[in-house]
């Protein structure tokens, strides 16, 4: 595994593309987050009020709520960071390196670790910068800072790490079938903030939905790694309107997520194995 | 020790077979020609070999049944065109290569001088030219110093120049006794480097053997002298001969087997008639491949 997580990092170490966009994911999941506070400002001078609330004293920095409220936030960007791995997979596509590795001496199994190592490196250094952010704006706004409470629900974190996890492998396999980069880029933000929240939208809530429809949008892929983290309608925010909240993810949540990059896994694999790859 | 042996090799695209059965097997030290006209399967049996195409059926075996992964590790690759990352550095793309060879980075600046780039080293590889990328992909199959060196025409789009400089490296590096495997459609090119060869049509393998036991002489000498009409009448009178015809303003004598050049030279001195010139005809593989062509049609 670090044999194939150095050959990744010689490829990408130099490549400035790559840090570019990864640097553009982190802002913006660093704006996403940590914005609140001002944003809140912003609706309380526009004279916004909830319910005789002023916006800015809500507690959404407090410990351990903030990890929920972040990721909750920081799911809405993660389409940007499928960029990152589409790119570095059309490149090997494009250039004709993954032959070439493969002439020289990388096994497809390599391979797909080499891929496989920089989609937990890219997803783990996003998960560190979102505490990193976390722990610097609850100790800034929070009202209580015991470590019992910062280190309570943390679980939130891992979920988002396995999300983005399971959404690159999504974004890994959609590269290594679609051509063109820029086409991918098109079909990955499309099908995951389009087309599969309609259908599982219309599976789960319209008048067709019954028992076994709003079962079988749990296995949907967006949907299943979105609910790690609560979907977009489960805003976390809604508890400072006494309203009930997703307040834990559910054994079989992770499963289905975990089953998803297995999944993934599995294809890539069986589309190395069966590919001719042509000069 | 066999360098690779090929068994029953077999790719269908559809309905098309491109190799067909395919057995071969090479030895250490061997410069082997994979000869065939432009859509015989070479390429495909090359990329069959390297993993990068998946056979149909049949199977081979590097180094006597060492895992593929690390047999194409000791196997320096050039094929058609050169494929590295278009950001990267020389140096940089080279260590790729290091780390996937097991080899160390030291072996980067005397292989880049060797080649000529060392001076662009630090250049990215889209600015190259494509004799630059050419010779990059030649460091790259140089780098770990490999046993074995594989090449997909490799003079393909070169100037004559790069011609002669690859064909040269090419002999350096069997004199060495390093095995080469090639595949090229030019039949002099097999002939000048080679000593073993094959042929592929159509993915089925016509021919295979050494280069030098079918070229050698031929039983044809051409020959000329100061006066042709004497020549042509004395001549006439040898024994050891087939048939004799006129060709460009000299005489071309088809001997009897166990006739040769000397044998007619004496013969002619014998009558008083000294040549001016005295030929013995080679055997040209293209002719050998024409008629191989020929016997299977």
């Amino acid at each position: 595994m670090i044999r194939a997580f150095k050959l990744e990092w010689l490829k990408l170490k130099h490549y400035r593309v790559f840090w570019i966009l990864f640097g553009l994911y982190l802002l913006a999941q660093l704006i996403i987050t940590n914005g609140g506070v001002f944003f809140l400002q912003w609706l309380e001078s526009k004279e916004v009020e909830f319910d005789g609330i002023s916006p800015s004293i809500l507690p959404i920095y407090d410990f351990p709520d903030i990890w929920q409220n972040s990721v909750w936030l920081a799911s809405f960007v993660k389409v940007l960071i499928s960029v990152v791995v589409i790119v570095s997979i059309n490149n090997e596509l494009s250039y004709n390196t993954l032959r070439q590795n493969i002439i020289d001496g990388v096994s497809k199994r390599e391979f797909l670790l080499s891929k496989f190592s920089l989609i937990l490196f890219l997803s783990g250094i996003c998960t560190l910068v979102l505490f990193g952010s976390g722990l610097v704006a609850g100790f800034m706004y929070s009202h209580v800072t015991d470590a019992k409470y910062i280190f309570d629900e943390l679980e939130y974190l891992a979920a988002y790490f396995l999300q983005l996890v399971v959404f690159c492998l999504f974004a890994f396999s959609l590269g290594m079938i679609i051509k063109k980069a820029g086409f991918a880029i098109v079909i990955i933000t499309l099908y995951s903030l389009v087309f599969e929240p309609i259908v599982t939208a219309i599976l789960e809530f319209s008048p067709i939905a019954n028992g076994f429809t709003k079962g079988l949008v749990k296995f949907f892929p967006i949907y299943s790694m979105e609910k790690l983290v609560g979907k977009a309608y489960e805003s976390p925010f809604a508890k400072y309107f006494f309203q009930e909240i997703k307040d834990n993810i559910i054994w079989y949540e992770w499963l289905i997520a975990i089953g998803w990059a297995a999944i993934f896994m599995l294809f890539i694999t069986w589309l190395l194995n069966k590919k001719d790859l042509k000069a | 020790m066999s360098v690779l042996k090929i068994n029953k090799l077999t790719k269908k695209f559809g309905k098309l077979t491109a190799v067909d059965q395919l057995d071969l097997t090479i030895k250490e030290g061997q410069v082997y020609g994979i000869l065939g006209p432009n859509g015989s399967g070479k390429t495909t049996t090359l990329g069959m070999i390297l993993e990068v195409v998946a056979p149909t059926s049949g199977s081979f075996e590097w180094f006597d049944g060492m895992k593929n992964v690390d047999a194409r590790q000791k196997i320096g690759s050039i094929l058609e065109t050169p494929c590295f990352y278009s950001y990267l550095t020389a140096e940089q793309n080279l260590r790729i290569i290091a780390h996937i060879k097991k080899c160390s980075y030291d072996r980067i600046d005397p292989i880049l001088k060797q080649v000529n780039l060392y001076e662009r080293k630090t250049d990215k590889f889209k600015t190259y030219s494509l004799g630059m990328k050419q010779r990059l992909s030649l460091a790259a199959a140089l780098l770990s110093d490999p046993p074995v060196l594989m090449l997909d025409e490799p003079t393909n789009g070169l100037d004559p120049e790069g011609i002669a400089e690859v064909r040269q490296l090419i002999r350096d590096i069997a004199s060495k006794g390093k095995t080469i495997i090639m595949a090229s459609h030019l039949l002099d090119e097999v002939q000048k480097v080679c000593t073993d060869f094959c042929i592929l049509r159509k993915g089925v393998k016509l021919h295979e053997g050494s280069v030098n036991d079918i070229l050698g002489e031929t039983n044809v000498v051409e020959i000329s002298s100061g006066n042709m009409d004497e020549l042509m009448k004395a001549v006439q009178q040898y024994n050891g001969l087939e048939k004799i015809e006129q060709s460009n303003g000299s005489l071309k004598a088809y001997l009897k087997d166990g006739q040769s050049a000397d044998h007619l030279n004496q013969f002619c001195f014998d009558q008083g008639i000294a040549l001016k010139k005295l030929i013995p005809e080679s055997k040209s593989l293209e002719q050998e491949f024409l008629k191989i062509l020929k016997e299977n049609d």
